[in-house]
């Protein structure tokens, strides 16, 4: 009965010296990070061209050597003021992933989250609350620091084939997996653009796995808008295919033939072939000069 | 010939110069299918096939392998030496992995399926041995 008491009076008197945030980082599984994570914008990112996801700095992801570790390992950023995700980092291994099928995530509403069908979309819904780490990896259910509104597309085209690789490499080997997966917001959207995903794999210094790309949160059919996740179906109008000129630094788009292309330096040029309402939605605004 | 290859549902076959997947039992499985033949491979496939005695590294493999051996393939498109291949067997993953480097299917359109089974992997639930001959 003696220890008991002390163990009580023990742990009051680290709730008092610690506050009681941990409370709350413990129930979703979170750990100290090892390492600032890079700083990634929407700015920085290629328009959507078609392919669910885009090679990133030469298909290398930016882990510090610090965080280099073959213990598992996982972190989800806590939300931010408008309740959207940040980034979610894990040392992926084998004793992470789950043992059991995935239980219910209907109760977590993501930022931006809206229950919206579409008869083309495979399985009608529009958005899938997309896990970030995904649940074969870790084994999170109703995390809501894991997971985001993402469009069906996002989910199975652009993230699931990275979790696979990622998943069946560490069923395996045994090896653990770097894997850090960051939602990019523009500004105050409450969807985001897409996730950057990051993986490494420890024990061979990335000879097994090693990428870094950007998956579009896009679905094809639809336009969708980013600050409240409202969407509607893409028409004749809003549907058109024309060739543009962006300007990535500006975030313009142009003619091909507008006089302010070739005041665009070569870094930031780039041809974009799609819908007017797709540059739109990624936050690129027209030239006043040529009005495209 | 006789040319191996492990693909995705997509016919991917690698993504930034690393294969997509791995399994031991296709590697027990191809071992037992060669026997003692030889095995021609990549250089950059040698990792995956150090305890098979049966590999041999070459750049130019699919080009210098006698037409009686066996090829494993991953990193190029058999396709442009398809008229030297007699018999393709194809390791299916199924599964959706990304890739860049992708298995051509159409020169091999002709091909009869001589036989077609499915077994567990290691860390994958099913996977489908096809084998197509000429």
């Amino acid at each position: 009965m003696k220890k008991r008491f002390l163990a009580f009076g023990l742990a009051a008197v680290f709730l008092f010296l610690t506050g009681c945030n941990w409370l709350s980082d413990l129930q979703f599984g979170v750990q100290t990070p090892l390492a600032a994570p890079p700083v990634y914008t929407a700015e920085e990112l290629p328009a959507y061209a078609g392919n669910p996801f885009v090679a990133l700095y030469e298909n290398q992801p930016r882990f510090e050597e610090e965080e280099k570790t073959d213990r598992s390992y996982e972190y989800y950023s806590p939300l931010d003021a408008l309740g959207r995700c940040g980034y979610a980092f894990a040392c992926v291994g084998q004793d992470l992933m789950p043992t059991e099928k995935r239980g219910s995530i209907g109760q977590v509403k993501p930022s931006g989250w809206q229950t919206t069908k579409y008869d083309h979309v495979d399985g009608k819904y529009l958005y899938n609350r997309c896990h970030l780490i995904g649940y074969q990896l870790s084994g999170e259910n109703a995390n809501e620091r894991n997971l985001i509104t993402g469009t069906r597309y996002l989910n199975v085209q652009g993230m699931l084939p990275f979790e696979n690789m990622v998943a069946d490499y560490v069923k395996e080997t045994g090896n653990h997996v770097l894997y850090r997966v960051t939602p990019i917001f523009r500004e105050e959207d409450l969807v985001a653009q897409g996730v950057i995903m990051e993986a490494w794999s420890v024990e061979d210094e990335g000879d097994g796995v090693c990428f870094c790309v950007f998956c579009y949160n896009v679905q094809p059919g639809v336009v969708i808008d980013y600050a409240t996740g409202e969407s509607r179906p893409e028409t004749a109008e809003n549907s058109t295919v024309a060739t543009y000129v962006l300007n990535a630094g500006s975030r313009k788009f142009h003619a091909p033939d507008c006089e302010s292309v070739t005041e665009i330096s070569e870094k930031n040029r780039r041809t974009y072939q799609g819908t007017r309402e797709a540059l739109i939605a990624q936050g690129y605004s027209p030239c006043s000069r040529c009005n495209p | 010939m006789t040319v191996i290859v492990c693909v995705d549902n997509r016919n991917g076959m690698m993504f930034n110069h690393r294969r997509q997947s791995r399994d031991r039992a296709v590697l027990d499985d191809i071992s037992k299918t060669l026997g003692s033949a030889r095995l021609w491979i990549a250089p950059c496939s040698a990792a995956l096939f150090k305890e098979m005695p049966q590999a041999a590294p070459h750049d130019d493999f699919l080009r210098y392998a006698p037409e009686t051996d066996f090829c494993f393939v991953e990193d190029r498109d058999p396709a442009a030496c398809a008229d030297r291949i007699d018999r393709l067997i194809l390791y299916h993953w199924n599964r959706d992995y990304p890739a860049d480097v992708f298995f051509d299917p159409a020169p091999f359109a002709a091909f009869r399926e001589a036989e077609r089974t499915e077994f567990p992997g290691t860390s994958h639930e099913k996977i489908t041995k096809e084998v197509l001959v000429r």
